[in-house]
């Protein structure tokens, strides 16, 4: 940024040089430098008052915009253009008195569906991005914090068996199944006991193979993410949608399934990290249990670019879902969402080209939106990159 | 440096059958079947679509299907269940058509975007960085489909040429380099449009390579040193800033196959995007797992050249 | 600095080549100048691929089209939907019908059983012109020639279920003393013969026959399961249609083999071999064998009364020096394969067929297009276009666009064309001329009638009351479609045109609704002994006007006050998961209509199971028989008057809400003309003009596309 940051004021030599300001200021001064991310802010809480808005406002049984009342007589008429009201019922003139975005090939008003479909894409953005940090934090944070730890051979054995098991009863072989699965609890069941009787016996060395370890923690999460990481996102998400029935649900799942690996590696390496660092040391010293300290002194520090990530990532997961709708697979009508609203319009791109605008357009200004925030939250969160403006 | 390679190669085995394992529950334990055994159509009688599952093995246990694929996709006899056709044949086929939009893509990606990005490095925080900044941006969340609809409405309403397709139809008797100028054109807009969203990111890449590079000390020592400032930038800057870049030639790889379905749907080119999405409404499971296994091999090849490369060009680098 | 200088000038170099290829491509006029070779393309596109090029194993509409072009059936329908010969230059239907002498039955006035007397009593009931009975005379008459058949002892291997509850089934050997036979051979199919007979010969003549008596098996069964074999085994009476086509001689398939009745036998064995899993089995399974009896008459005789036979046969002839077993037998050893399990669905010709019909086929790039060559020694003479080419192209507005930049001359679906607002927008521009008519198809809704409340009458007449047909018609379908009432065709004289369509009056809806005792309560939904009327309606997902008509149909029902939730589902899940197994409330959906009417397996009771088509489960003892009475009757006045009185009867039920028949519509451009050559050697020109039924491309074969628009002369 060309224009300087404001810079303190001149402190004595005696004053301590700690910052005055709390954390969320200084967070605050540098981000409203970036003009840009400023805008995606703005944006951004503007979105989330329309989606709210929309909600209230298009359902319940006599909404206040009804996005699915259907006038075919009126199709296709252009924004801003005013009713015919002598051909309308009551309850079928539109409550602004024009269709301020026009209507669409059923003479649904354009501006309602638009309304109820923020509510939509706001919730997939949310959700999916939810589900992806909730597994990436999860994951990471194991990987990360409990990372060297091995997994021994008798608790693959013991998962072995009991999939194996499961698998046989699956494919109808109950007999052998149960046997197995009645063998890997027994097993399990023992180890508790063992646990709660003799506390840290030496195990008889006969034993001494099945406690052999096998791979760490953190590879076994590291390969997962490398599996997952081998799928083409878009077309295995597609591949999902179009083989489960078409739900609003399942796409948020599936995306928020198919994209928590970044986060796990970024949660991962700040771990890493931060575990090495003394404050996290102290408070091992002082016997706080392993999640308190995961939780309660790492996460805070980790926070950052997940923060980051997951708001870049709230801007795929709308764009993807506008892409799903617009291959036909997304939310079942009458259900507005804005991928749809444009997949049904741009058969009509030659009489009605609003109707493929206005979505398109409006998709475009919310995805820029976060991320233009997200890229200013990376800037003002990074220290190395704040360094140099 | 042998036994990184061999480790890394067994690792990327054993990523690859747990793929396979998954891809294959997801597609089969999802609900519906191949179109083939459609009994809707008042000509199949039941007994006609039980033979159709018997034939294509969908009435043994899931495990057996599962080992006949494979089996059959190793050996080359995988068949597609919409038309009889060899799975592997069909997809390279597609591939060959994917080629050039994918070749034209990288290029124009890799060709703008550095000097986009390294422009922008060099005059940072002055208009023409901001503005970048926000054009790629820009790019980056406009709706592909969208994005597309609007540059063919644009050509076909007010220029009147075709744009759809590899080529214009029926053109095939006029000479050469018309035939050969006709497919540069239609290889034009969707190539652009598969190159966006890449040249943004790319370029957004190269700036901060270069800000980091230009931050060094060394970098400072010659400008110190009062070398032209295009020496600096270009000479000394520019080559170090390369290094990353180098790895990320294995990681286009992918991009092969993954291309974009959407893009190749909306211009109907014949590729291997196009294909899958057919594939998926078709419930084609064959060529649905091949491509999926293919693409998932071509990451694991990508991210292994990457590795490799990477210890190549950077000494310090060695495991 | 030269970096520097690549780094700009590099992608600037970039840009320009490309840029500049703009100038190379031809505009939608320039299309027909620089190139003058595409006035001899014919090219469509088309939303679907074909899936294999061989009428015997493929049934889907867009094989169909390409098989239409390459393969030549032995009859197809005219410009009026009457049957023309093809490959056939004509053909007779005929029957023979048999019945065992049934020696316990008594026969007013004949006291000895002996065969031959039963024979003589028919033949003198013939002669004798005095009966008043007007029927049995009619049937009498008909009987061309009587003979009677000796008894004879064989023995047959079937399998047959033993429990009812298991699946499994024992092959068991029956030894069969067969009574002597009486054969008839009758100058046209009489499905009433026996019950005429029966005047003649006793009520219960042919019921009282037990086939049991004269059938043993190795393994013992009880006495009923026994009966239902032996009924089997020994019909007492049975109906043998035939068929008898005449060829046409010297027609030769695209490799110049001659064309003759072998093939058309090795189509039907084909078509029969269980390896082959043809599609049209449903089809051909009432036949009963296929002869040649010389190289250019094939006769075709039925099992039962089956009145769709004849249509059955407009199906592709395939050739069968090319595919028959040695043939393939012989492509497997030149490919390695293993000649045990080569079938022809593993051979090449199913991406390479080979037929007798006027195009040739050159190239099939999947999902691309296909390309055919016009066969300049087809039997009518050759096409005058040089080459068809189908192009596949999944997307409507992208279809369109290519129309626009002269890269397609026509497109469109099978059954409804072009969509209906393109059609709105390109009628009336002046470089296109259009066609139109309407399609062998309707669309509806359909109530699952297991399930209360549909299963009233009223309720589902209600429903559809509610709906504004005729708003949708004008507004969706831009006037491109048709009310229809019921199941049949509407430009056949199997539908009944009497029959009026339902109007619109949801007041009338909200009265009869109202009888049933659905009233409204305090929020304005409609509510019977406090529960509320709600159900779920479904369709596919993937057709546009299906969509729309969801919509409005929800917000129709909602105004009546009736809480309508929607689902649109992927296409195999909507018709495995909900249709197949009757898991639904309501349904919108479509079916064709055949020319020929065969309700059966959308209307017989006995259709309702799951799998089956029969999915709104309508079950009517009046309506099952017409349908069996439609099946069996070759008579077209009689099948019609059936038909009318089957479709009244829908009519009342309103199992479905008929909605409407949609019209296709056609665009081509202006330049594409008839072309015919005159007895005088003089080339005509004509503007092309669709057929009575609204078939343009009935001529297709004689169309050409002119550098120029042509003016006519008979035009304004």
């Amino acid at each position: 940024m060309i224009e300087e940051s404001a810079s303190p004021p001149d402190y004595g030599l005696e004053q301590p040089l700690a910052p005055r300001r709390t954390r969320l200021e200084e967070f605050w001064l540098l981000f409203r430098q970036n003009r840009l991310a400023i805008m995606g802010l703005i944006i951004f809480i503007l979105f989330f008052c329309i989606a709210f808005t929309g909600l209230l406002l298009t359902s319940g049984s006599d909404p206040v915009f009804d996005p699915s009342l259907v006038r075919l007589q009126e199709k296709l008429r252009a924004p801003f253009s005013k009713p015919h009201l002598e051909t309308l019922r009551p309850n079928e003139i539109p409550t602004l008195g024009i269709y301020l975005l026009g209507t669409d090939d059923l003479g649904r008003d354009v501006f309602s569906r638009m309304l109820q479909g923020a509510w939509v894409s706001l919730t997939v953005g949310f959700v999916a991005v939810g589900i992806s940090v909730i597994i990436g934090i999860f994951m990471g944070g194991i990987a990360g914090y409990f990372g060297q730890r091995h997994i021994r051979l008798d608790q693959v054995l013991v998962t072995c068996l009991l999939s194996a098991g499961a698998a046989l009863v699956f494919f109808n072989q109950a007999k052998w199944g149960a046997v197995l699965l009645v063998l890997g609890h027994a097993y399990i069941f023992y180890l508790l006991l063992m646990r709660l009787i003799a506390v840290r016996k030496i195990p008889p060395k006969r034993f001494e193979l099945l406690h052999l370890d096998t791979i760490s923690i953190d590879t076994l999460i590291m390969r997962l993410v490398d599996i997952m990481l081998c799928f083409p996102s878009f077309f295995l998400i597609l591949t999902v949608v179009a083989l489960l029935p078409a739900s609003i649900y399942n796409i948020m799942i599936v995306i928020g399934l198919t994209s928590w690996m970044g986060t796990t590696r970024f949660v991962r390496a700040e771990f890493l990290s931060l575990r090495e660092q003394d404050f996290v040391a102290a408070a091992r010293a002082l016997g706080v249990d392993n999640f308190r300290i995961i939780f309660r002194h790492m996460m805070p520090n980790a926070i950052a670019p997940v923060l980051v990530s997951a708001t870049i990532g709230i801007a795929t997961a709308i764009l993807t879902e506008a892409g799903l709708s617009f291959l036909g697979f997304g939310v079942p009508p009458p259900h507005a969402t804005w991928g749809n609203i444009l997949s049904d319009g741009k058969n009509f791109i030659f009489d009605a080209p609003w109707l493929t605008f206005v979505p398109g357009f409006s998709i475009l200004v919310v995805v820029l939106a976060f991320n233009l925030f997200g890229e200013g939250l990376r800037d003002v969160l990074n220290p190395k990159l704040r360094e140099r403006h | 440096m042998l036994s990184f390679i061999g480790r890394s190669f067994i690792q990327k085995i054993i990523t690859i059958i747990f793929v396979s394992v998954i891809s294959f529950l997801i597609i089969h334990l999802a609900p519906g079947e191949p179109s083939q055994v459609d009994p809707l159509n008042p000509k199949f009688t039941p007994e006609v679509v039980e033979r159709f599952r018997k034939e294509f093995h969908l009435d043994e246990p899931l495990y057996k299907q599962y080992l006949f694929f494979y089996q059959d996709l190793f050996t080359g006899k995988t068949v597609s269940w919409k038309d009889n056709q060899s799975v592997l044949k069909k997809i390279w086929e597609r591939f060959l058509n994917s080629l050039p939009l994918f070749i034209l893509g990288t290029i124009l990606t890799w060709t703008l975007s550095f000097p986009v990005g390294i422009r922008s490095a060099i005059f940072r925080g002055g208009l023409y960085d901001r503005s970048a900044t926000f054009f790629s941006y820009l790019l980056i969340s406009i709706p592909g489909f969208f994005f597309a609809y609007i540059l063919i409405i644009l050509v076909v309403t007010r220029f009147h040429v075709p744009v759809l397709g590899m080529e214009t139809f029926g053109i095939s008797d006029a000479s050469w380099p018309s035939v050969a100028m006709d497919r540069i054109w239609h290889l034009l807009i969707p190539s652009v449009l598969g190159a966006t969203a890449g040249i943004a990111v790319l370029s957004r890449y190269v700036r901060s390579q270069m800000l980091e590079v230009e931050g060094q000390d060394y970098v400072r020592t010659a400008k110190a040193k009062g070398l032209p400032p295009d020496t600096v930038h270009y000479k000394h800057a520019l080559r170090n800033a390369l290094i990353p870049f180098v790895t990320m030639f294995g990681l286009i790889l992918p991009g092969l196959i993954g291309g974009s379905v959407i893009i190749e749907s909306i211009f109907s080119w014949p590729g291997i995007g196009r294909m899958a999405y057919e594939a998926i409404l078709a419930r084609d499971y064959p060529v649905i797992l091949t491509v999926n296994f293919v693409s998932a091999v071509l990451v694991l090849v990508g991210t292994f050249i990457s590795d490799i490369l990477y210890m190549v060009v950077d000494p310090r680098i060695r495991i | 600095m030269t970096i520097r200088r690549i780094l700009i000038f590099a992608p600037l170099l970039i840009i320009i080549i490309l840029l500049q290829s703009y100038f190379w491509v031809p505009t939608y006029e320039q299309q027909t100048r620089g190139n003058p070779n595409r006035l001899d393309d014919y090219i469509f596109a088309s939303g679907g691929d074909a899936s294999i090029l061989n009428p015997v194993l493929s049934a889907d509409v867009p094989s169909s089209r390409v098989e239409n072009l390459v393969f030549d059936s032995l009859i197809d329908l005219d410009a009026e939907l009457r049957y023309r010969g093809r490959l056939a230059t004509g053909w007779q239907i005929y029957e023979e019908a048999y019945f065992y002498v049934n020696p316990s039955a008594r026969i007013p006035g004949l006291d000895v059983t002996v065969p031959q007397a039963i024979v003589d009593l028919i033949l003198d009931a013939k002669q004798d012109s005095r009966k008043t009975d007007r029927e049995l005379q009619d049937s009498l008459d008909n009987i061309k020639n009587i003979l009677v058949q000796p008894p004879r002892n064989f023995s047959e291997i079937r399998e047959v279920k033993l429990e009812k509850t298991t699946e499994e089934k024992r092959v068991i050997k029956f030894e069969v003393t067969a009574p002597a036979r009486i054969k008839m051979v009758l100058n046209r199919v009489d499905q009433e013969l026996f019950t005429n007979l029966g005047r003649l010969l006793g009520h219960d003549y042919f019921s009282s026959f037990h086939g049991e008596y004269y059938v043993s098996s190795d393994v013992p069964l009880g006495n009923q399961r026994l009966r239902a074999q032996a009924q089997e085994i020994l019909p007492a009476t049975e109906h043998n249609p035939v068929i008898e086509f005449h060829l046409r001689p010297g027609v030769k398939f695209h490799d110049g083999h001659i064309f003759d009745a072998y093939d058309v036998r090795f189509t039907y064995q084909a078509l029969m071999n269980p390896k082959n899993l043809s599609p049209r089995i449903a089809d051909f399974e009432p036949v009963k064998s296929v002869a040649v009896i010389d190289p250019l008459t094939v006769r075709i005789v039925y099992k039962r009364l089956y009145s769709p036979a004849l249509g059955t046969w407009s199906m592709g002839i395939l050739p069968e020096h090319l595919l028959n077993s040695q043939a393939l037998v012989k492509e497997a050893i030149r490919f390695n394969k293993d000649p045990g399990t080569f079938t022809m669905r593993d051979s090449r010709l199913i991406r390479n067929p080979t037929g007798c019909g006027p195009f040739v086929f050159r190239q099939w790039k999947s999902d691309q297009h296909i390309i055919l060559d016009r066969f300049d020694d087809y039997w009518e003479g050759p096409p005058n276009y040089k080459r068809y080419i189908y192009r596949i192209i999944p997307d409507i507005l992208t279809q369109e666009m290519e129309f626009y930049a002269g890269t397609i001359d026509s497109y469109g679906n099978p059954l409804g064309g072009i969509p209906p607002h393109q059609v709105q927008r390109l009628k009336n521009d002046p470089r296109y001329q259009n066609f139109s008519g309407t399609s062998l198809s309707y669309t509806y809704i359909g109530y699952n009638m297991r399930r209360k409340p549909f299963d009233d009458r009223r309720v589902r007449r209600a429903l559809g009351m509610a709906i504004d047909v005729d708003k949708i018609i004008k507004y969706v379908l831009y006037n491109q479609g048709e009310r229809t009432t019921g199941p049949f065709a509407k430009q056949t004289d199997f539908y009944n045109h009497r029959i009026k369509a339902l109007t619109y009056d949801p007041q009338r809806a909200l009265k009869l609704l109202k009888e049933v005792g659905w009233k409204r309560n305090s929020a304005g939904w409609l509510e019977k002994d406090g529960k509320k009327f709600q159900f779920t309606l479904i369709t596919n997902s993937g057709n546009d006007i299906r969509k729309a008509i969801l919509a409005i149909a929800q917000d129709a029902w909602k105004q009546i006050g009736i809480d309508v939730r929607t689902d649109l589902l992927e296409w195999s899940v909507f018709i495995q998961e909900r249709v197949d197994k009757a898991d639904f409330d309501v349904l919108i959906l479509g079916w064709t209509t055949p020319i020929n009417p065969d309700p059966y397996q959308v209307w017989h009771s006995s259709q309702t199971h799951p799998y089956q088509l029969n999915f709104v489960g309508f079950q009517n003892k009046q309506a099952d028989e017409l349908i069996i009475k439609i099946r069996q009757e070759y008579d077209h006045g009689k099948q019609v008057e059936y038909c009318q009185r089957f479709h009244e009867l829908i009519a009342r039920e309103q199992p479905y809400t008929f909605l409407y028949v949609p019209k296709w519509t056609a665009i081509l451009d202006k330049r594409i003309v008839i072309k015919e050559q005159g007895a005088d050697g003089k080339v005509r020109y004509k503007k092309i003009e669709p057929t009575k039924t609204g078939d343009y491309t009935f001529h297709f074969n004689k169309w050409i596309k002119l550098p120029d628009e042509p003016l006519f002369l008979n035009e304004g």
